[in-house]
């Protein structure tokens, strides 16, 4: 894919930093996301001792220890990351990005490094190079599309979750992320959007009515059910941004007739934990344990969210009882499994613009969810297009990796990181661009507003809520 | 010079090989201990042993994924490794010196091929050597020894390349064979320690990938625990629990004027 080149004035706007010279000073980190005031006093020995703590408790020593010796530095990534194709600054090939932490690695956790901290004169790790890592690895978006062009076969996404995962052990992440998981952790509300339960309540009500109204049948939002099959997580963001979408999946249930369950005890599928700090991703991923544990269900269903349906898929079985753990489904999965078994009938004449499908790296990448919402799709949407390239190979929105969180980078999402996507989403010429993703479709708002570009972003069940016919007797 | 060629072919060759065979097998071996360990730490058991097999051996025999992306550069690369491979292992030269010397043999390549092959890693090195000089982002990702593996691996090739192709005088095919020999015997002992032990660790690339994904449970927590940070983790460094809730009137006002927007 060839993008057309930043010109002076974007570069300008997308890498601006905006913050004020005396903060700047203060942390002496000049890097365009907020971070909260930290230590900012020997940073490389902190450092290097976080790094060296995590590589006693974890796995990832096994992955670093691999790549630094497999690592060719054959440049054939440099075709596949968003970033670098938007930018073509050598700093931004995966390979290139990744050599910062792996060469910290191997300077001070290697025998060869350490003979030649004795042998030479390079003092180690500095200052500088942090800050170099604190910027480069939050231009990455962590959507593991470089991973299959690597034919050594290093994951860069793994290497970005690590950097992230020890840089915030010194106290660097974006501030917009660490506001959000500490409201979800310890905060009253219990959730990232700090969305109190009585307010969950009304809203979920509100919306219940609405639905009765135009569809005709009762549409519940079932709140506490004891017992119930599923125990429904979506994106905390949904209940407030996404109605269509919650609705979409309400009217869903509705038809099928099973047993789901909103709980008031936890409500929140976000884990900001699988960007930048493994204890956060375990402890939200324990909080959903015990909430599920209370309401006795017997499987997660994970809403319209990429990052949650990854979180939870593969790392609840991790950290909530191995094998014996409940089972994880996306609620795409649900929707399309439910619609092959013929219990939800879908309207084909309603949606008649041109319909196109954004895969969001966290579900599609691992060959998860590529074909279930494709085939929904193409079922009832008379006008359905492909982008180019799709499925498991599709171009990330550009605010992976919490990125689309920061929102004092926008122009770096929208200008830089979206760039490729902005390109594949015009040339399909769609109006409704179908991303089941809250990150993705924030993103892709933004996308669009920014890009002029002409088309809306909705999610699967937005479309399914409009397409779905009930049986009025039933 | 026939003494020092005597050495080069004898205890030389011998003692390098061996070398690479053992230092090779020891990280193949360490990897997967390594790979075995984090897996046993790991609470989830659940590996998609059919994807990994299944990208692992589409890099390995690259029929198709390679050529999508920089065909040109990746149809070097392919034939550059095929001659790098194949071309010493089945050489006639070579597998009559082990037969002389350990009594068994395998089957040969007809000269035609091997001399193609030959061809095929010589110009397949020069070619990525000026790829890496002038291809922007490729120069830079190269370290020292990126610029350096294509020439060194070329020279034993080449040596070989003019002393069965060419009819040279006998100093001049000595001092070849000389060079042959002694870069050949450096690379084999360089090989474990660099960048070149892919050669067998490639195979391993997915699954290690994979098991690193599986992380141990509980590890935040020891972490912080190592460093004495148990009271006070990352998130919790400033507490700021007085941000106001959102209230409920504006939620519902913002999910009418939604729909009145909508509407209109
Ligand atoms: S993970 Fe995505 S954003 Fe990061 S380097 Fe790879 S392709 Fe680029």
């Amino acid at each position: 894919m060839k993008l057309t080149s930043l010109t002076p004035d974007e570069q300008h706007k997308a890498f601006a930093n905006s913050k004020k010279t005396e903060v700047l000073h203060r942390q002496n980190l000049p890097v365009s996301y907020h971070v909260e005031d930290h230590d900012v006093q020997d940073r490389p020995r902190r450092f290097l001792e976080a790094f060296a703590a995590i590589l006693k408790h974890s796995n990832y020593r096994v992955a670093l220890e691999h790549y630094v010796r497999v690592s060719a530095k054959c440049s054939r990534c440099t075709t596949h990351c968003q970033v670098y194709l938007a930018t073509s600054d050598p700093r931004d090939v995966p390979c290139n990005r990744s050599e910062l932490l792996l060469s910290v690695y191997r300077r001070h956790f290697t025998v060869s490094g350490l003979l030649r901290g004795r042998l030479t004169a390079d003092a180690g790790l500095t200052d500088e190079h942090i800050k170099r890592m604190a910027e480069a690895f939050y231009t990455c978006t962590a959507c593991r599309r470089c991973h299959f062009e690597c034919p050594l076969g290093v994951d860069h996404a793994l290497i970005t979750h690590l950097a992230r995962y020890i840089l915030s052990e010194i106290g660097i992440s974006p501030r917009a992320l660490v506001v959000s998981v500490r409201e979800q952790l310890i905060g009253a509300s219990g959730n990232t959007s700090a969305i109190p339960v009585p307010a969950l309540l009304d809203n979920l009500e509100f919306l219940s009515e609405d639905m009765k109204e135009e569809k005709g049948v009762p549409i519940p939002f079932p709140i506490d059910q004891e017992g119930a099959e599923f125990l429904f997580l979506p994106a905390v963001s949904d209940f407030l941004m996404e109605a269509d979408t919650l609705m979409g999946n309400a009217a869903v249930f509705a038809a099928t007739g099973d047993r789901w369950t909103v709980g008031t005890g936890y409500f929140d599928g976000i884990n900001y934990g699988l960007f930048y700090n493994d204890q956060v991703l375990e402890k939200v991923l324990l909080k959903i344990k015990a909430e599920a544990e209370r309401l006795k269900v017997k499987k997660i269903l994970i809403g319209e969210c990429g990052h949650a349906s990854r979180s939870a898929k593969f790392f609840y079985p991790t950290f909530c009882g191995g094998k014996a753990a409940l089972p994880v489904i996306n609620i795409l999965e649900y929707t399309w499994q439910r619609w092959k078994e013929g219990r939800i009938k879908l309207d084909p004449n309603i949606v008649t613009d041109k319909v196109t499908y954004h895969d969001p790296c966290n579900i599609s990448r691992p060959g998860w969810i590529v074909e279930q919402p494709r085939e929904v799709l193409k079922a009832f949407c008379q006008n359905y297009v492909e982008m180019t390239p799709n499925r498991r190979d599709n171009i990330c929105c550009g605010g992976g990796g919490g990125t689309v969180s920061i929102d004092e980078i926008r122009p770096y999402r929208t200008i830089v990181a979206g760039r490729a996507k902005a390109e594949q989403i015009r040339a399909t010429g769609a109006k409704y661009v179908v991303a089941p993703c809250a990150n993705c479709k924030k993103q892709l708002r933004e996308l669009v507003e920014d890009n002029n570009l002409n088309c809306e972003i909705v999610g699967l069940h937005d479309l399914i809520y409009k397409a779905i016919i009930f049986d009025k007797q039933g | 010079m026939q003494a020092w060629i005597d050495f080069g072919e004898g205890p030389l060759f011998r003692f390098s090989f061996v070398l690479m065979l053992l230092g090779l097998g020891r990280i193949f071996v360490l990897t997967l201990v390594n790979v075995a360990e984090a897996y046993r730490r790991s609470p989830d058991k659940i590996l998609n042993y059919r994807e990994i097999r299944h990208k692992t051996i589409a890099w390995l025999i690259p029929t198709s994924r390679l050529w999508r992306k920089r065909p040109v550069y990746s149809g070097i690369s392919f034939l550059f490794h095929l001659g790098l491979i194949l071309g010493p292992l089945f050489l006639t030269a070579h597998v009559n010196l082990w037969k002389l010397s350990v009594g068994f043999a395998w089957f040969t390549l007809p000269q035609g091929l091997a001399n193609l092959l030959t061809l095929a890693a010589i110009i397949g090195a020069l070619a990525l050597f000026l790829m890496r000089v002038f291809y922007s982002p490729a120069r830079a990702l190269s370290r020292r020894q990126d610029y350096a593996w294509p020439l060194l691996l070329a020279i034993p090739f080449l040596t070989g390349y003019l002393m069965v192709n060419n009819t040279l005088t006998a100093g001049a095919y000595q001092a070849m064979m000389l060079v042959h020999l002694y870069t050949a015997a450096f690379i084999m002992l360089l090989i474990p320690f660099t960048k070149i032990a892919h050669c067998v660790l490639v195979p391993l690339s997915q699954l290690v990938t994979a098991v690193s994904w599986k992380f141990p449970a509980g590890t935040g927590a020891r972490v912080l625990e190592t460093l004495g940070l148990s009271e006070r983790p990352t998130w919790v460094d400033k507490p700021r629990l007085d941000i106001a809730p959102v209230k409920l009137p504006d939620l519902i006002k913002v999910q009418s004027q939604k729909k009145e927007a909508k509407a209109s």
